[in-house]
């Protein structure tokens, strides 16, 4: 037998990517159920509504993403300026907060009575400021939420591309003429494109699927759509038709994107002619305009919604003393691990499958079962119960077995599987990017000298990827403890973290009660965050 | 059971469409032989040691080390277990060890073996000392090279390929490199085989030399038969070491040219008189002397050391290569006369 044919590790590899993809597959198969009256009303009344709303949101978003991630990584990476260094790191930590607690925020501040009201009226006194506070609600309240909760996507690829392109670039383009302005937009922006389309699409995906922030501002988009079929009108067949449009959309994106690059390469493939660049430094003027602008995007994207929910966490220390912070703290800490865990040890071994059989099927399948990550999580919950209650009532049922579905709807098993099939492009790619940087002639000198494939695998490969599996089991956390849709529908009852928690008081209209677990949400992603950047951010 | 220590019997060694190597058959006999496999880049010898090794599968024929079949179509010993070593060409140590590690890798192998070379033996031999405790990106694409190759030969293999061993070596250190190189591979009997473009190395180090041209094995012998008894013109081109030109057998020992005249010597081959054939003439065929009466025009001179290399212009334009110690009394420019020594004997005469 050949070293491409059929192993263990084929096996492996091929049964994980089949487990994650069923989800899909069943939201694809969807597409081909009836569904109810529901459709033909939906049609005729809302649907035009749902993907106008989401159209409007989906480009508001990518637009004030785009200005700001690009224009923030531009200035960070190209200039100095006081505090370059600290915002370099400081502008990710957005990545911290949730959009629904940014939502949250947002609201307490603007609103009638709120922050903004309490803060002028203690500096000014008494007074009708209500009318002269601008009101950040509905479909624009949901585009700021979401633009300063993921610009930090755009800013941090963006950044790492800008971080890449070598001094000779520029100094090309100095040599053919070319002003400050037209080398930015001819050389500059054109070499970041991979990365900025790359920020842009996650944004894309993240917009589309966002539930917490579009429902606490009454937006209606298809995933609100989605959710309002399977909840309101118990129709699963139209809630996956839906999702199917929805999924179609985003692929579309991707495929236009690719036609446009054609075969254009946007790097260099060996290091050689590498120069670093040289910073340039900004005269006092445009350098306090440059502080300005990264200072407001700090603080508008962090420091804004942690300074709000402290400010609640003091003045209603009742909210603090009730919530029981350690059982909160051990819920999302089990989540963590055993989803990080199961994650990382499934796509190390359907990477090592595919790397070590170059089997183009299974190559296509793993590509395919990593799409999971562009479906809403609401979505993927309820293909997920869909799958286990078809599973149960044809085959389980069929053998006289006991049934599945308390094993897998409200349980931890079940929400850990669903997680599984969210974040697996996460981990996959994180350990398939690690996997791009070991050349494959490394493992066939280790074959070469006698290593087996277990003991290539632990002994070559799993040192040399240590840093990269803490950096994706740090990035798996941070979005597990922000992940709000899928623990809501999939958690054990009275099984409650610091996101379910947050969302429940402020559906409740208890902001001020949402405070303390949002902080803490924030403050406990923030320390992996910056723990993250020592990786992500290394110069 | 066959004789021979390796034999490789009508393989098609195959990476893709375009490379691709037909019906290879050659067989090292002797435990500690080493072959040298020469040819033009991307023609295909490094997959004939890819598959040799077991990393590529053979498309048809059949590999045999020590009488164990390692590759046919039936039969294909997964890489780890064949205990053959392959030195590839971009070295890949493995990044995350320094070199002292990514060489006692390669110990660990054969720990059980008696006549395995010792770590130490082969850092000093190779000059690692300065850079044992240096991980891969520190040191040179030489230094890696060189570490590659103490990997590979503390593995004490039953088969080494080496693929372009020294091709990121520095000039003024392959030399000495190369000498070691035979000295170890000698000393420990290692069978090894030898992917390179140097033709100056393959001779060197090669007991067999083989050339590959237009995907198949042109020519396997040794290597002064491979430079002065070349079976065809293609390897005559590829080795670049003469040319041709046309002439008549005038008899059992002589041919005549219609540039350089009567030319006499022995014939590998024979030819019936009258016959026109394609007359190889290498740079060291044909002698200087200013007092010969036949004279040549010099269009260039390379100074290659010991010796100049002058090409030189015939009646009817072809431009001939020929040697002259570089000690010689006095140089000859371009556009000069250049005399050459009559009559002219050539030792053994290769006629296509």
């Amino acid at each position: 037998m050949g070293i491409k044919n059929f192993n263990i590790w084929y096996v492996s590899s091929f049964l994980i990517s089949i487990a994650v993809a069923i989800p899909i597959l069943t939201i694809c198969a969807g597409f081909f159920e009836n569904t109810s009256n529901y459709y033909s009303i939906l049609k005729d009344t809302f649907l035009f509504d749902y993907i106008n709303h989401s159209l409007i949101l989906l480009m508001g978003v990518l637009f004030l993403t785009f200005i700001i991630g690009v224009g923030a990584a531009y200035l960070v990476s190209f200039y100095n300026f006081p505090g370059s260094n600290f915002f370099k790191w400081a502008l990710i930590l957005s990545f911290a907060v949730p959009p629904y607690i940014y939502a949250y925020s947002l609201t307490a501040f603007f609103e009638n009575y709120g922050t903004a009201f309490s803060i002028l009226t203690n500096l000014f006194g008494e007074g009708e400021y209500n009318k002269h506070i601008p009101k950040m609600d509905g479909m624009f309240g949901a585009i700021i939420s979401l633009t300063f909760s993921l610009f930090g996507y755009v800013y941090i690829l963006t950044r790492a591309s800008f971080h890449y392109q070598s001094q000779n670039l520029i100094d090309l383009g100095k040599n053919l003429g070319f002003s400050k302005n037209k080398s930015f937009f001819k050389i500059i922006l054109p070499s970041a494109r991979p990365a900025i389309v790359a920020g842009l699409s996650l944004v894309a995906m993240e917009t589309l699927s966002d539930f917490g922030t579009v429902d606490f501002f009454n937006v209606s988009t298809l995933t609100t759509g989605i959710y309002n079929a399977w909840i309101s009108f118990d129709d699963l067949s139209l809630a996956n038709r839906l999702s199917f449009f929805l999924l179609i959309f985003i692929l579309g994106l991707f495929v236009l994107e690719n036609f446009s690059r054609k075969k254009a390469q946007y790097h260099s493939p060996t290091k050689s002619g590498f120069k670093s660049k040289t910073l340039i430094n900004l005269d006092r003027s445009k350098s306090t305009l440059v502080v300005i602008f990264c200072s407001f995007i700090f603080f508008a994207s962090f420091m804004f919604p942690v300074l709000q929910m402290f400010y609640w966490t003091i003045i209603f220390p009742k909210h603090f003393n009730d919530l029981n912070i350690l059982s909160l703290f051990i819920n999302t800490g089990i989540l963590v691990l055993l989803a990080s865990s199961v994650l990382i040890t499934f796509a190390f071994i359907s990477n090592y499958g595919n790397r070590v059989t170059k089997s183009k099927l299974l190559e296509a399948l793993t590509t395919f079962s990593i799409s999971g990550y562009a479906i809403p999580g609401v979505i993927l919950a309820v293909a997920f119960i869909s799958f286990v209650a078809w599973f149960d009532n044809t085959v389980v049922q069929y053998f006289g077995f006991k049934t599945i579905k308390t094993i897998f709807i409200g349980s931890i098993l079940g929400l850990i599987s669903v997680y599984f099939v969210r974040f697996y492009s996460l981990a996959c790619n994180g350990i398939k990017s690690g996997y791009l940087k070991i050349n494959y002639s490394i493992d066939e000198s280790a074959y070469l000298l006698g290593y087996s494939k277990f003991k290539t695998f632990k002994n070559i490969h799993f040192p040399y990827l240590r840093n990269s599996i803490l950096l994706i089991g740090l990035l798996i956390a941070i979005e597990i403890i922000k992940e709000l849709p899928i623990t809501l529908i999939m958690r054990p009852f009275n099984f409650e973290t610091f996101a379910t928690t947050a969302y429940i008081y402020a559906s409740q209209d208890l902001l001020e009660a949402a405070a303390v677990p949002s902080l803490f949400l924030i403050l406990i992603t923030s320390t992996f965050i910056l723990i993250t950047s020592r990786y992500t951010l290394r110069d | 059971m066959s004789k021979n220590f390796l034999e490789i019997k009508d393989v098609t060694f195959e990476a893709s469409k375009v490379n691709k190597v037909h019906n290879v058959s050659f067989n090292i006999e002797k435990e500690g032989d080493i072959v040298c496999l020469l040819g033009p880049s991307g023609i295909g010898k490094t997959t004939i040691l890819r598959s040799i090794a077991g990393l590529t599968n053979i498309k048809s024929g059949k590999i045999v080390l020590k009488n164990k079949v390692i590759s046919s179509d039936k039969i294909h010993i997964e890489p780890e277990n064949r205990n053959i070593s392959l030195s590839f060409q971009d070295n890949c140590l493995f990044p995350h060890y320094n070199v002292l590690k990514n060489i006692q890798f390669g110990a660990e192998r054969n720990k059980k073996k008696k006549q395995t070379i010792s770590t130490e033996e082969i850092i000093k031999f190779l000059n690692l000392e300065k850079i044992k405790d240096k991980f891969p990106h520190q040191i040179s694409a030489g230094e890696a090279q060189r570490a590659a190759l103490a990997r590979s030969l503390v593995t004490k293999p039953d088969l080494l390929l080496l693929d372009e061993p020294l091709s990121n070596v520095d000039q003024s250190f392959k030399e000495e490199i190369q000498v070691k190189l035979k000295q170890i591979l000698t000393e420990h009997k290692i069978t090894t085989i030898i992917v390179t473009h140097d033709s100056y190395e393959a001779f060197y180090l090669g007991t067999k030399c083989g050339i590959i041209l237009d995907e198949q094995l042109k020519q396997f012998d040794d290597p002064y038969n491979v430079y002065h008894f070349p079976n065809s013109v293609e390897v005559v081109s590829f080795l670049n070491r003469g040319i041709l030109i046309p002439a008549k057998v005038t008899g059992e020992n002589s041919l005549e040219s219609v540039d350089l005249g009567i030319i006499t010597g022995n014939f590998i081959k024979h030819y019936p008189k009258g016959s026109d054939v394609q007359l190889l003439l290498q740079p060291e065929d044909l002698e200087h002397d200013d007092q010969s009466s036949l004279k040549l025009e010099v269009v260039d001179r390379k100074f290659r050391g010991t010796n100049f290399i002058y090409t030189l212009k015939t009646a009817s334009n072809k431009l001939i290569p020929v040697f002259v110690h570089s000690h010689h009394i006095h140089q000859h420019q371009v556009d000069e006369k250049f005399g050459i020594k009559l009559p002219i004997n050539i030792d053994h005469i290769v006629c296509f």
